[in-house]
């Protein structure tokens, strides 16, 4: 492995156990919850949740069918929250690749050390996809386990599935942070961008949908090529997860293309 | 010259930032071997400079070679050490396991090198970086920069921060670079930190490259300020009129004066009479400097006048 990819992924590594540990308490803690749900279906059936306001089951994905195992993964785990937080650890490690090491000074040595620009960000983004991969499969691993544990009923495939998404979503972010962090230098400006295209993503393809006249947003949400495809019912949605892979890509050559370009540390 | 290619070969390079200008028309060239002195106030334009040699920042316009290569090319970056003006260093990280890094990114340096360097700086580098003192940060950021012994050294304020004692321990190290045929530019905003290593120094001032010297014709052209004690009142005559000395002052049984040059006329002088005591201040290269440039200066201003006029 190139050093500079060696020393990056020590740089992440800190955050990278944190948001692992973070993101693996909170699937054992509302995973383990299934267990009551399962027990006693009438206390949550939709007879509860009716109860709810129409919007903040919008928001929740519709709330459908918390008691079968596969809609409380769908509506509590894999709709909103782990990717959420998977997506605050890769906008994380997309400041920290450039914009953040840019603006304390940290990237002035690195920059002129031996490594053609463009190398500097590919290595810094490569780690910080292995980083993000390793904390995927291990939160994957603890899914998996609790599911078993509980008795959710749900197929490896399918939670494999769910969170495969999760990781291709939160890329897609981190790489966006990364992109404008490498094409501005601005750690602010990045995280803002990446901010408002998250949560505005997350509101088209949600409360958004009974909106005609912005229904049509969804297209630009990053969400819906991750939600519509329902992987925890459906598998992959192969179609959809490359449209993920493809717009990652563009956006890293993007990043590399700006990087190569620009006055550093101005 | 001579075949050998130019360590650094400038030609009107020029950096602006959006209007403010970094750099204007920079014309420089150093030769392997030569140890440069790169003075000038803070904001002049000297980190402009080196970061352009970087290829950190791109010109405006005008070309720069860095050892016959572009500084773009990364491959030439390996033959370069540089210390940043603004060392940042930070984390959790030992400074020993930094150093092993940059080590590895330009192609390996042995553990016993990187222990050699800090021993004589005595820098400890088990510290967490973020913990480093000022002084600590910029040991580290000068064993790195000279552990790979590079072929040309790129110094910004290498001097700051650093105790007197670690300051001379760092001029050895420059001296031992030029010895060994490498070549160095380091910059300063005073010239006392640099006279004693630098052949040659330049002045930048608001981004123009206002004079280059040698810093041995800096010497010759250095006025020096002279007293002499004698052990009784002497006549003002007996020093008028010689050659080289000014500012004469004559007051009872003392004389204080400056001379240019060699002081062989006042000596022979001051021989007739009794002298108990001779006081000569080392010369100040920067007064000279600075008198020299502030008329470059406004030769400037008078062109720019004659331009917009």
């Amino acid at each position: 492995m190139p050093a500079l990819m060696t020393q990056s992924l020590r740089e992440y590594r800190r955050t990278l156990i944190g948001w692992t540990v973070g993101i693996s308490a909170f699937l054992s803690l509302y995973m383990g919850i299934y267990g009551n749900i399962k027990k006693s279906p009438e206390v949550y059936g939709p007879a509860a949740l009716a109860k709810f306001p129409g919007a903040l089951r919008d928001l929740m994905g519709g709330l459908a069918d918390i008691t079968s195992g596969a809609g409380y993964l769908q509506s509590v785990v894999y709709q909103l929250f782990v990717p959420m937080l998977f997506i605050a650890c890769a906008w994380g490690l997309g400041n920290r690749a450039i914009a953040q090491p840019e603006e304390s000074g940290l990237l002035e040595l690195t920059v002129t050390l031996p490594i053609d620009r463009v190398r500097v960000l590919l290595q810094r983004f490569t780690a910080a996809v292995i980083g993000l991969l390793a904390a995927a499969a291990a939160t994957y691993g603890v899914a998996l386990a609790i599911a078993t544990s509980v008795g959710m009923g749900v197929s490896a495939a399918r939670i494999l599935a769910a969170h495969t998404g999760v990781f291709l979503l939160a890329l897609f972010f981190g790489t966006l942070t990364l992109a404008i962090g490498a094409a501005t230098g601005r750690r602010g400006l990045a995280s803002a961008v990446t901010a408002t295209w998250v949560v505005t993503g997350y509101a088209v393809v949600t409360v958004g949908q009974s909106v005609s006249a912005i229904s049509w947003l969804k297209w630009v949400s990053p969400f819906y090529y991750y939600l519509d495809g329902k992987p925890i019912y459906q598998g992959v949605p192969v179609g959809d997860y490359l449209v993920l892979v493809g717009a990652t890509a563009v956006l890293l050559l993007t990043a590399a293309l700006a990087f190569d370009r620009r006055d550093v540390g101005v | 010259m001579n075949g050998m290619t130019a360590v650094v070969e400038a030609e009107g390079l020029t950096k602006f930032y959006g209007r403010r200008r970094g750099l204007e028309d920079l014309d420089l060239t150093i030769q392997p071997g030569e140890v440069f002195g790169y003075l000038g106030p803070n904001g002049s334009g000297k980190t402009t400079t080196i970061r352009l040699l970087l290829d950190v920042i791109r010109p405006t316009r005008g070309r720069v070679t860095v050892l016959g290569s572009d500084p773009g090319d990364a491959a030439v970056r390996a033959r370069v050490g540089y210390l940043p003006g603004e060392l940042a260093l930070a984390g959790r990280e030992r400074a020993g396991q930094y150093l092993r890094f940059l080590g590895d990114a330009r192609g390996g340096v042995a553990q016993a090198r990187i222990d050699e360097l800090a021993e004589r700086l005595e820098a400890d580098l088990s510290v967490p970086m973020g913990k480093l003192s000022k002084g600590n940060k910029q040991k580290v950021g000068l064993i790195q920069a000279f552990m790979h012994r590079p072929e040309f050294l790129i110094l910004d304020e290498p001097t700051s921060g650093l105790d007197p004692l670690v300051q001379q321990e760092f001029l050895a190290m420059v001296r031992e670079v030029r010895a060994d045929g490498r070549t160095v530019l380091m910059s300063s905003h005073v010239l006392a930190e640099v006279e004693h290593v630098s052949d040659r120094v330049g002045i930048v001032r608001s981004g123009r490259l206002v004079a280059v010297e040698e810093v041995a014709a800096l010497r010759e052209k250095a006025v020096r300020r002279v007293e002499l004690h004698f052990d009784a009142p002497v006549p003002a005559e007996a020093f008028e009129g010689l050659p080289g000395v000014r500012d004469l002052r004559v007051a009872g049984a003392s004389v204080t004066c400056t001379i240019d040059g060699r002081p062989d006329a006042l000596i022979k002088a001051a021989a007739r009479f009794t002298v108990v005591h001779l006081v000569s201040a080392e010369p100040d290269l920067e007064e000279i400097f600075l008198t020299y440039y502030s008329g470059e200066e406004e030769r400037h201003a008078r062109a720019d006048d004659a331009e917009s006029a």
